[in-house]
């Protein structure tokens, strides 16, 4: 099972992060501790959302609410690009008369407009 | 970082703490791994962090200054990237883009992908982002649930405390399975007008347990015995989930017999024990001296078997 990161632990880990940013991050919702019964934990991906999240807030002076727009559109694509990911692999794999197919009709509706 | 971290954020060795700081924040800005998928400028920006982690602190830069450390002179912290975990199958940060509400494609969309949690699979996060969606119920909240490996086992009751604030007791089902998900009916957010609350969805991980493991509703345990009670058999008592029970050891048992505690798994599951035979702390004198005797006459060689490879 994925190793989990306590308020404390991720506060020491993270040089940029304090108690009361992670809490203001988590208010905003654009971190979300996995329950556990000791208490509000992170994974490793959380930690190195934090990252993001406190980098985010260094460079642009971002405000919670700021964040959660950010964030929301990193995420819608982060996960269109892995969707995508998924898709391309799997065109990859077909013959090549299923790719030709495909795209002579993706040029057609996204490169040329002809569609 | 190779060379000269002043090089890296564009500076030269003249440069005030002020500048540093600045020149690092602009090549972040424009250079950082999640905001550009360029490869070189995720280059540019770990040289840049390297070398602002080396001259952020004034002491550090006048020991590099004065060649008492390289630049590779010290421990730097790992930067963690959340786009390596961005992407990843079941990231609970995962939002749709767009096409659930697409009429002609959200079929062929959720066939692909299955349908997401909620808007987003979080906390309330933005709000309703379908315009269609302001007559409707309330929205769906999703979060990780750790239990321990006992409470899984046996079922019961735990309190949470909400991301949100305010908490909430869940009835945990006996024998639920890691990633099974617990649906709380109208305990996630508040509908708008005629809708009622949206669900909430715990989604469960099991923690390990020392000496129990799971397999389906079977519990597998090893359980250590004693040298004596191998050559002579006996009664032990072998923990299982509801306590310990007798379990009857026999003559001459050895490391890695199963014995099959019927009942004794999860909803009618069996608890198989694999049995392991230790060592007295010390090896004694007499001990020694039985042994020596015994293997006289009665030498074997467990290894008999064995295909030696050649």
């Amino acid at each position: 099972m994925a190793r989990h990161y306590s308020e404390t632990e991720v506060v020491a880990i993270l040089d940029d992060l304090d108690r009361a940013r992670l809490q203001s991050f988590v208010s905003a919702q654009v971190v979300t501790p996995v329950v556990t019964p000791q208490g509000p934990a992170f994974t490793e991906a959380d930690v190195a959302r934090l990252q993001l999240l406190c980098d985010l807030s260094e460079f642009y002076d971002l405000r919670p609410d700021s964040l959660g727009m950010v964030m929301s559109l990193i995420d819608q694509l982060n996960t269109a690009r892995g969707d995508m990911r998924a898709l391309i692999q799997a065109v990859a794999s077909e013959p090549d008369e299923v790719r030709g197919r495909i795209m002579t009709y993706v040029r057609r509706v996204r490169v040329t407009g002809q569609g | 970082m190779a060379g000269d971290p002043y090089a890296a954020l564009g500076l030269t060795k003249a440069a005030s703490d002020a500048e540093i700081k600045k020149a690092y924040r602009r090549i972040a800005k424009s250079d950082h791994p999640d905001l550009n998928p360029d490869p070189a400028a995720t280059a540019r920006f770990k040289a840049a962090s390297a070398a602002y982690d080396l001259l952020k602190d004034p002491e550090q830069r006048r020991r590099f200054d004065a060649g008492e450390i390289d630049d590779q002179g010290q421990e730097r912290p790992q930067r963690r990237a959340w786009r390596d975990h961005a992407e990843a199958a079941g990231n609970p940060y995962a939002r749709s883009y767009g096409f659930d509400g697409d009429p002609d494609l959200s079929d062929v969309f959720s066939d692909l992908f299955g349908r997401r949690g909620g808007f987003g699979g979080g906390f309330g996060r933005g709000g309703h982002e379908d315009p269609r969606d302001f007559h409707a119920r309330g929205q769906d909240y999703r979060f990780s649930l750790q239990v321990d490996f006992l409470t899984a086992a046996r079922g019961g009751k735990t309190r949470i405390t909400l991301p949100e604030g305010g908490d909430l007791e869940v009835t945990i089902p006996k024998g639920v399975r890691d990633g099974q998900t617990i649906r709380l009916k109208g305990k996630g957010g508040r509908g708008l007008g005629q809708g009622g609350a949206g669900d909430a969805y715990l989604t469960v991980s099991i923690a390990p347990h020392p000496d129990f493991r799971r397999e389906g509703d079977d519990i597998l345990l090893t359980l250590p015995i004693s040298l004596d009670e191998a050559v002579l058999g006996g009664k032990v008592a072998a923990p299982t989930i509801d306590g310990p029970v007798n379990l009857t050891i026999p003559k001459g048992a050895t490391t890695g017999t199963r014995l099959r505690l019927r009942g004794r798994g999860i909803n009618g599951g069996d608890q198989q024990v694999e049995l392991k035979i230790v060592m007295p702390p010390r090896v004694d004198d007499r001990l020694v001296r039985f042994f020596e005797e015994w293997r006289k006459d009665h030498a074997y060689d467990p290894r008999a078997g064995m295909k030696t490879g050649e």
